[in-house]
């Protein structure tokens, strides 16, 4: 772009050819980067469409508007049971992660050591190691240990998969930290954690905010590993719509995602006002 | 007094006192989560390995005694041999396509001139990753179905006669994958797009090459480091994802994470199951190696 | 009672040694600069001073009490940093009341001490304002009001005025001395910036290869520099290596005469105090060394014909290089009065100085 405007300015009303050729390419390249983000995006508009579509199936273009499957679900105490466990679940799960993860990122920042390298990948690890196996590890150390089918077992399963989210976020809050300003608060005569508390925490909670929200989303959409350390008496969400679809297929799973969905744009709004989309990826 | 014996006990300290207060400090803030993940990842997979060399009896009870039977059977039948290609073969027809999509994506993200519409891509891009794994493939399902929405697209655009049978297919399998693994190729390499500087594609168009040679010998050279990234962690998660081709391809798809949790869930051969998690994590260690050494190998050369 | 006392430290990080056997005292109410080129071991020095690093060896007296090994929260003093950090998230009044509220001070105190020191530093009528809506200057204002709040024994500037434009180093200078000056607090100041230290210090102490290298007032360190690094690293010098060759006394004076061809068969003279002769190293400021484009000055006892090499003009002063008759070239420093038409290369002139300008440098590797 920036080459053809200075190409025209230099040259006048001359060469239009040039400019011509240069213009079809990026309207190919456009054309092609949209396909791509409707391609991303096409599955959450089908979602949309078929919640509020009345037939089983959802039609293009909608024939009409409906709510059934959304009362279904609120008439379904499956759903409200689901929903119990999951929000227990995420009232244990999150605080602790973040609290893990926060000191975590703030203790290897400021710390430099051989070996750092590999506790920092060791950290983000669970990111990376397929799920189906970290799902096998925790179910037979958890049955080794007895708390498989309880609720700690979930919750450290659940942290296990949120912690590396949170400890990523953090730490790019806690690498835009100035370390002068710790000093700075020591030469005024404040200690240790009462500068942790009076200038780290203010300063990097951004990120703080934006773990919170990742081990949310991670933790209230995590299903690789629960199904392997979940019982049926402790089915959150998510371990229950796999169910649902692996076993029937019910539309009412639509009306469930469409909330999922609210929540992950609220979850999107929160992260933009508090670190930044761009910076957390 | 009090003065004097506070004196003496500073004389007392050892040296470097003020640097390891410091240590000691960030050393209490980490030690919590390395005692996690001690206890809750390193443990755990150090138990699976043990007992991955586990044997089993006919009724699936854990045996005392320790052999490599189970990684004998692993490699040398021929339905786990196929199983490892078509794993392998999968994540890597995913990690190729979803790298070709991602340049125009990241040239949209980085090229826009306006802040909103960047904004709305990021969006976009940040989105799949943000709704669980079971919705999405919820999602294809509806699509992909006999009866869903493009084969009854197709069939009223005249296109075809009777609804394509899209669902439980590994070519499902790879659109779901593709569509959830983008954002992580996309986001490296615009970030490795937005780091070069203007001036060197203009200079190499001064020079005389056209856009798409510019393209091969600038633009794409030096976003390798952002596309092995992205193509490390595509591979992986393509590699070891079970739910979403449990759902759309079905559970008899030849691939290594349905076997393992057959294994685990279904057959409750628990030493089996470990070992092929253990002849999974290896593969993909493998490979992501081998992305990392070529990555450093060229970033090496970049700063020569 | 609040001099600091630095008694014999050494400092290495593994086994790179970054301060050597540094012996110092700092006297009380003294604006004392810390000087030296960067990688000297200055910062290390204020590091240890304030109690982010410990010495390896030695230890460090404030007011008389030993601080080795104590953290930086109990020393009480104030530091004002290179890049100020204020903190991001306080506005400038809590900015300046942080020492003051981790001392648990009653309200009213806090604020009557708040408002005096943003007075005094000319920003009370920026008190709710956050670091980010401040000039560099002000911010520059703010950190040292921040640090005087705590009322502290010691206050420690680390290269304070490195990040303001050169017309803002210059009124900030003269605004640090006035503060120190009304507060008369025992003051040092860390700076790579020679006329930083020599306008404002009371003495300066030079840092080079971690080791302090010489203590003296400004003028000290300027006029009888203790060796070649201080020579060399403060102002511009002629630096003549050679052996002595005679000696003659003139009334009070002893002259020596060292074998430095200024002109065919004319040694250099110097006047001496004794010790340093014999040593081989002599120096000579260009500013010092006196220039005519006329042949025919009489009465001075070194004159050396030379012919211009180079001229380069500054505006306050001319710099010229000249090629002496005998061998050698000399730096000369004029300013730029002394020439109704500037000179150009190769123009012939003469060089004359006095000879206790010409001032012998111990030997080197001491």
């Amino acid at each position: 772009m920036t080459e053809t405007t200075s190409h025209s300015q230099r040259s006048g009303t001359g060469k239009p050819r040039r400019r011509r050729k240069f213009s079809a390419l990026t309207a190919l390249i456009w054309i092609a980067g949209i396909i791509v983000y409707l391609f991303l995006i096409s599955p959450i508009l089908v979602i949309i469409l078929s919640a509020f579509s009345p037939t089983e199936y959802p039609t293009f273009p909608p024939s009409s508007f409906s709510v059934r499957w959304f009362t279904a679900v609120f008439q379904n105490s499956d759903w409200w049971e689901a929903l119990r466990v999951s929000l227990i679940l995420l009232a244990i799960v999150t605080p602790l992660t973040v609290l893990l993860g926060t000191a975590a990122a703030y203790g290897l920042g400021r710390l430099k050591f051989r070996g750092r390298e590999a506790i920092q990948s060791l950290m983000l690890s669970p990111l990376m190691i397929p799920q189906v196996v970290l799902g096998i590890a925790l179910l037979y150390e958890f049955t080794s240990l007895g708390i498989i089918n309880s609720l700690t077992g979930l919750v450290i399963g659940h942290m296990v998969v949120a912690f590396p989210y949170v400890v990523r976020v953090v730490s790019v809050s806690v690498i835009g930290l100035d370390p002068k300003l710790e000093s700075a608060s020591m030469s005024l005569g404040a200690g240790r954690w009462s500068t942790f508390r009076r200038v780290t925490l203010p300063l990097i909670k951004p990120g703080m905010i934006a773990g919170t929200v990742f081990s949310i989303v991670e933790s209230f959409g995590e299903v690789s590993v629960s199904l392997f350390v979940s019982s049926p008496g402790n089915i959150t969400i998510p371990v229950r719509i796999f169910s649902y679809i692996d076993q029937t297929f019910d539309p009412s799973v639509n009306a469930i995602s469409v909330m999922f969905i609210a929540f992950a744009v609220i979850a999107l709004i929160i992260i933009d006002k508090t670190v930044g989309l761009t910076k957390v990826m | 007094m009090l003065l004097l014996s506070r004196r003496k006990g500073c004389r007392v300290v050892a040296r470097n006192t003020v640097v390891r207060r410091t240590l000691s400090f960030y050393w209490l803030m980490l030690s919590p989560a390395l005692l996690f993940l001690l206890a809750f990842l390193v443990v755990p997979f150090i138990m699976l390995i043990v007992l991955s060399f586990r044997e089993v009896d006919s009724l699936l009870n854990v045996l005392p005694s320790y052999s490599l039977k189970n990684y004998t059977e692993i490699f040398t039948s021929a339905s786990y041999l196929t199983t490892i290609r078509s794993t392998l073969g999968v994540a890597a027809l995913t990690t190729v396509i979803v790298i070709i999509a991602a340049y125009p994506a990241a040239y949209l993200l980085v090229r826009t001139g306006s802040k909103g519409l960047r904004t709305f891509f990021y969006i976009l891009l940040i989105s799949p990753l943000l709704t669980s794994v079971v919705i999405r493939t919820f999602a294809w399902i509806v699509i992909m179905a006999q009866n869903g929405l493009l084969n009854e697209a197709l069939l009223k655009l005249h296109l075809i006669d009777k609804p394509l049978s899209l669902l439980w297919s590994m070519k499902a399998v790879v659109i779901a994958y593709v569509q959830v693994m983008l954002p992580f190729a996309v986001l490296p390499i615009a970030t490795s797009m937005g780091e070069i500087q203007p001036k060197l594609r203009q200079a190499s168009m001064s020079l005389g090459a056209g856009r798409i040679r510019t393209f091969f010998k600038v633009t794409f050279p030096l976003t390798l480091p952002g596309l092995l990234s992205g193509a490390a962690i595509v591979f992986s998660l393509a590699a070891g994802s079970y739910i979403t081709p449990l759902l759309v391809g079905g559970r008899l798809q030849p691939l290594l994470p349905l076997s393992i949790y057959q294994q685990a869930v279904q057959v409750f051969n628990m030493p089996f199951a470990a070992a092929l998690s253990m002849t999974l994590l290896v593969l993909v260690a493998i490979v992501v190696g081998l992305i990392s050494w070529i990555s450093k190998r060229w970033e090496a050369r970049l700063h020569d | 009672m609040s001099g600091i006392h630095i008694d014999d430290v050494s400092r290495q990080f593994g086994d790179f040694t970054a301060l050597e056997e540094v012996q110092l005292q700092v006297r009380e109410g003294e604006f004392f600069s810390l000087l030296g080129p960067s990688g000297c071991g200055k910062t290390t020095l204020l590091n240890l001073i304030a109690g982010f690093l410990d010495p390896t060896r030695g230890r460090i007296m404030i007011g008389g009490k030993d601080v080795t090994g104590l953290p930086p929260y109990r020393r009480g003093l104030g530091i004002v940093f290179q890049d100020y950090a204020l903190f991001p998230h306080l506005s400038v009044f809590d900015n300046v009341a942080y020492g003051l509220r981790i001392r648990k001070q009653p309200k009213k105190e806090i604020k009557r001490r708040v408002e005096e020191m943003l007075a005094l530093v000319q920003l009370s009528s920026m008190a709710d304002r956050r670091p980010h809506q401040l000039s560099g200057g002000q911010r520059q204002r703010v950190a040292i009001a921040r640090a005087l709040a705590i009322e502290p024994s010691v206050l420690l500037l680390d290269e304070p005025l490195s990040n303001l434009d050169a017309k803002l180093r210059k009124a900030m200078q003269t605004e640090l001395r006035t503060i120190q000056r009304r507060t008369g607090v025992t003051t040092v100041l860390v700076t790579h910036d020679q006329e930083e230290a020599l306008s404002l210090s009371d003495r300066i102490g030079i840092l080079g290869h971690g080791r302090l290298q010489q203590v003296g007032t400004p003028l000290e360190v300027y006029r009888r520099p203790a060796n070649r690094f201080v020579a060399d690293f403060i102002g511009q010098v002629n630096l003549i290596q050679t052996a002595v060759a005679a000696e003659r006394s003139t009334g009070r004076n002893r002259h020596a005469a060292i074998d430095y061809e200024i002109a065919a068969g004319v040694p250099l003279l110097l006047e001496t105090t004794g010790s340093a002769e014999g040593s081989g190293l002599y120096m000579i400021r260009p500013e010092r060394i006196k220039i005519a484009l006329t042949a025919g000055n009489s009465g001075e006892a070194n004159r050396a014909p030379g012919v211009i090499s180079h001229v380069g003009y500054a505006g306050d002063q001319v710099r010229l290089h000249v090629q002496l008759a005998g061998k050698g070239e000399l730096q000369v420093v004029a300013s730029d009065p002394l020439f109704p038409v500037l000179p150009s290369a190769g123009d012939r002139c003469e060089l004359y100085w006095d000879a206790e300008d010409v001032i012998a440098l111990p030997p080197e590797g001491v």
